[in-house]
Order: C-alpha cells, then sequence, then structure tokens
C-alpha cells in the first residue's frame, strides 16, 4: 500500500470520525431538544393545574363569602361562651342586672353532644322566675342578647303567685363550640347557604 | 553546466508509487465537504443545544413555580372549605336559636286589653329547631280576631302559623300552631 492510498484511508477514517461525533452530537441534541419539549408540556400542564386551581379557588371563595362572613361575625359570640361557667356566670349577671329576685328553681347541667364535632359540648339551662311582666320578658330578651348563640328550647309563661306578675318557665341549651375540630382538606361541600340571621 | 544539456541527459523513470485510482481521487474532496458539513451540523447543534438547555431550564422554573402556586391556591381553598363547613354547621345551629323573646312580645301586644291571655308556650321542635310549637290559653270575648292579630304579628317576623288549632274549653280558648320561618 502506498503512501497516497494510505493518506486516503486516513481521510476516510478522519471522516468516519467526524461524521460518527457529529451524530451522536447531534442525537444528544435531538434528546435535549425532547428533554426540552417534554419540560415545555409539563411547564404548560403545571400552569394549566394553576389556572384551575385559581379559578375554583377563586370560585369557592366566592360562593362561600355570605357563609364565611356569616361565621366571622358570630366568631365573637362563640369564643364569648366556652365553659360552663362562663355560661353560668353570663346568666347570674343577667338576672342580677335585670332585677329579677324570683328565681324559683334553677338548673344547670352538662350536655355531650356525640356526632357533632363542632358543638361537642353544651349547657343546659332551666329557669323559673317570677317577677312583673316587663321585667320577665326584658331579662328573656336580654338572656338571648348575652347568648345569643343560645337556643330556647322551652319557654312557658303563665300568671304568676299575684296579678301583676308573670311566671315563666325557660329552658334553653347554650352550645360550647370547638371550631378547631374541623381542619383543613376535610371536605367541604361545595355549596353556599343563605345565612341564617336573627331577627 | 548548461540547464538543456541536463534535461537532455534524463533518461523516462518509472513512478515509485502507483497513481490512485480516480475514485479515490474524491476522497479529499469528501474530507472537506464532509468536514465543513460537519462544522455547521455541531455549530448548528450547538446552538440547538443551549437553546434546548435554556428553554427546559426555563420551563422547569416555570413548572416549580406553577406547581407552587397551584400547591398555595389549594392549600387556600381547602382553609376556605373547612372554613365553609363551619360557617355551615354555626348555620345549622343558628338556624334552630332564632329569638324567642320577639314572639312573646308580640303576641302580648296583639291582644287588646279585655282579653286575657293565661298561657303562652313556646316549644322548639327537637327535629326541626327552627320550627315552634305555639300554644296559647286565651279567654275574652273576641279571641278569633285576637288571633288573627297574633298571627299577623307574628307574620312580621316572618313566621308563619301552621295547621292552627282551637279547642274551647269552658272560657277558656286553647290555641296550638307550629311556627314555620318563611325566607324573608
Amino acid at each position: 500500500m502506498n503512501p497516497k492510498q494510505i493518506a486516503c484511508i486516513v481521510l476516510l477514517m478522519i471522516i468516519g470520525s467526524m461524521t460518527y461525533v457529529a451524530q451522536i452530537v447531534h442525537n444528544k441534541v435531538a434528546m435535549t431538544r425532547t428533554q426540552a419539549e417534554d419540560a415545555e408540556s409539563a411547564a404548560r400542564t403545571a400552569e394549566d393545574e394553576r389556572t384551575m386551581a385559581e379559578i375554583e379557588t377563586g370560585t369557592f371563595k366566592t360562593d362561600t363569602e355570605e357563609l364565611r362572613r356569616f361565621l366571622r361575625s358570630w366568631l365573637p359570640s362563640i369564643d364569648h361562651v366556652q365553659t360552663q361557667q362562663e355560661a353560668d356566670q353570663i346568666i347570674e349577671m343577667s338576672l342580677r342586672e335585670r332585677g329579677i329576685s324570683l328565681v324559683r328553681s334553677r338548673k344547670t347541667e352538662p350536655k355531650t353532644n356525640t356526632g357533632n364535632k363542632v358543638i361537642p359540648k353544651s349547657v343546659l339551662t332551666t329557669l323559673t322566675i317570677e317577677e312583673e311582666y316587663a321585667k320577665v320578658l326584658n331579662w328573656l330578651g336580654d338572656i338571648e342578647r348575652r347568648l345569643p348563640a343560645s337556643r330556647m328550647k322551652v319557654v312557658q309563661i303563665t300568671g304568676g303567685s299575684t296579678g301583676r306578675q308573670l311566671k315563666m318557665d325557660v329552658s334553653f341549651e347554650t352550645p360550647i363550640f370547638d371550631l378547631s375540630a374541623v381542619e383543613a382538606k376535610s371536605g367541604a361541600k361545595d355549596k353556599s347557604k343563605t345565612a341564617a340571621k336573627k331577627p | 553546466m548548461n540547464e538543456y544539456l541536463c534535461h537532455d541527459f534524463k533518461t523516462p523513470r518509472v513512478d515509485t508509487s502507483r497513481r490512485l485510482p480516480s475514485s479515490f481521487r474524491a476522497i479529499p474532496v469528501i474530507f472537506y465537504v464532509a468536514l465543513i458539513g460537519s462544522a455547521y451540523v455541531m455549530t448548528m447543534d450547538y446552538f440547538g443545544y443551549k437553546h434546548a438547555l435554556k428553554q427546559k431550564t426555563d420551563a422547569e422554573e416555570r413548572t416549580k413555580l406553577s406547581e407552587a402556586q397551584r400547591d398555595a391556591f389549594k392549600a387556600e381553598k381547602s382553609e376556605l372549605e373547612a372554613e365553609a363547613v363551619k360557617a355551615e354547621k354555626v348555620a345549622q345551629w343558628m338556624e334552630g336559636a332564632r329569638n324567642i323573646q320577639p314572639i312573646a312580645v308580640r303576641i302580648a301586644r296583639a291582644v287588646q286589653t279585655e282579653t286575657r291571655i293565661t298561657q303562652v308556650a313556646i316549644e322548639r321542635s327537637e327535629q326541626v329547631p327552627s320550627n315552634l310549637a305555639l300554644t296559647i290559653h286565651l279567654n275574652g270575648s273576641k279571641v278569633t280576631s285576637e288571633l288573627a292579630a297574633i298571627e299577623s304579628a307574628l307574620g312580621q317576623l316572618y313566621y308563619r302559623s301552621y295547621s292552627p288549632q282551637q279547642t274551647k274549653n269552658g272560657d277558656v280558648v286553647e290555641y296550638h300552631s307550629t311556627l314555620v320561618r318563611q325566607a324573608e
């Protein structure tokens, strides 16, 4: 084999090597491009998900705005009574301030509400008072104002021992709310209800 | 010595190495073409690689950012859902905790002085706490009109008397009805 032929073979080998390297580089670039396209696709998917989450959150926020505003307006009242002692104190103070001197009977007992996580406990109060008409009804209004979350179960008004007096048997339930029992991701119902308002 | 003479003395010589076949003559040309082509392809690939790498990095950053924002929105929604559940529970309770004193006051004010109320009982339903069972014992001559006035007064508080019943027991008329709250 003469030097010219050897030179040609060397050139052919160089050509082969260049082609091979170029192909490797090209494949690598093609792979990187594919990865970039995949990443771009993933980015678009993530952006779509973000947009969807934003829309869902915004819609839910708007839908439940009234309901949540209702809760916020009630939070001070809910936080106001957290124990049976606090409920008792409020009743005692109301009776004293409203001048209800004749309390014929009074009973307070705790009640456990199994299955209700938000109101696990409540306080049942049963009272029988006898006073003037105005005082009795004013006291009823006062206790409903001081314990706005309490639920009057029975109110019975009859004549008192004298003509001017009324006797009122009242039984009411004061809830002890535990709002921390409901944590995030507990599965809220996607609906908004008209918030109840007290008259 | 003269150059012409030298040439004249030259004898024909055979090549030390044989000539390349004509097909081999294209090899240097192919080499240069391959060199230029490879250089072009690799240069383009280099810029393409840089571009793809940047695109990939940017896309990954956007993905991370979008995922973080999505998670934040989801967390916010979860909190809103929890708040809504609380609000719904509180609203359910409050729906059955409306004040009773205005009802008692309205009943008392609706009745004329010649009519006497001997008893008023308001009892909340266990099943539907927003409903109230109302019992009134009246004594007087215009009981029917007084009861109509009471129902009208309660209507102003958005309560409707459902299945009202009257029974007369001597001079006393016993009135029973279920007060159902209407939407405002």
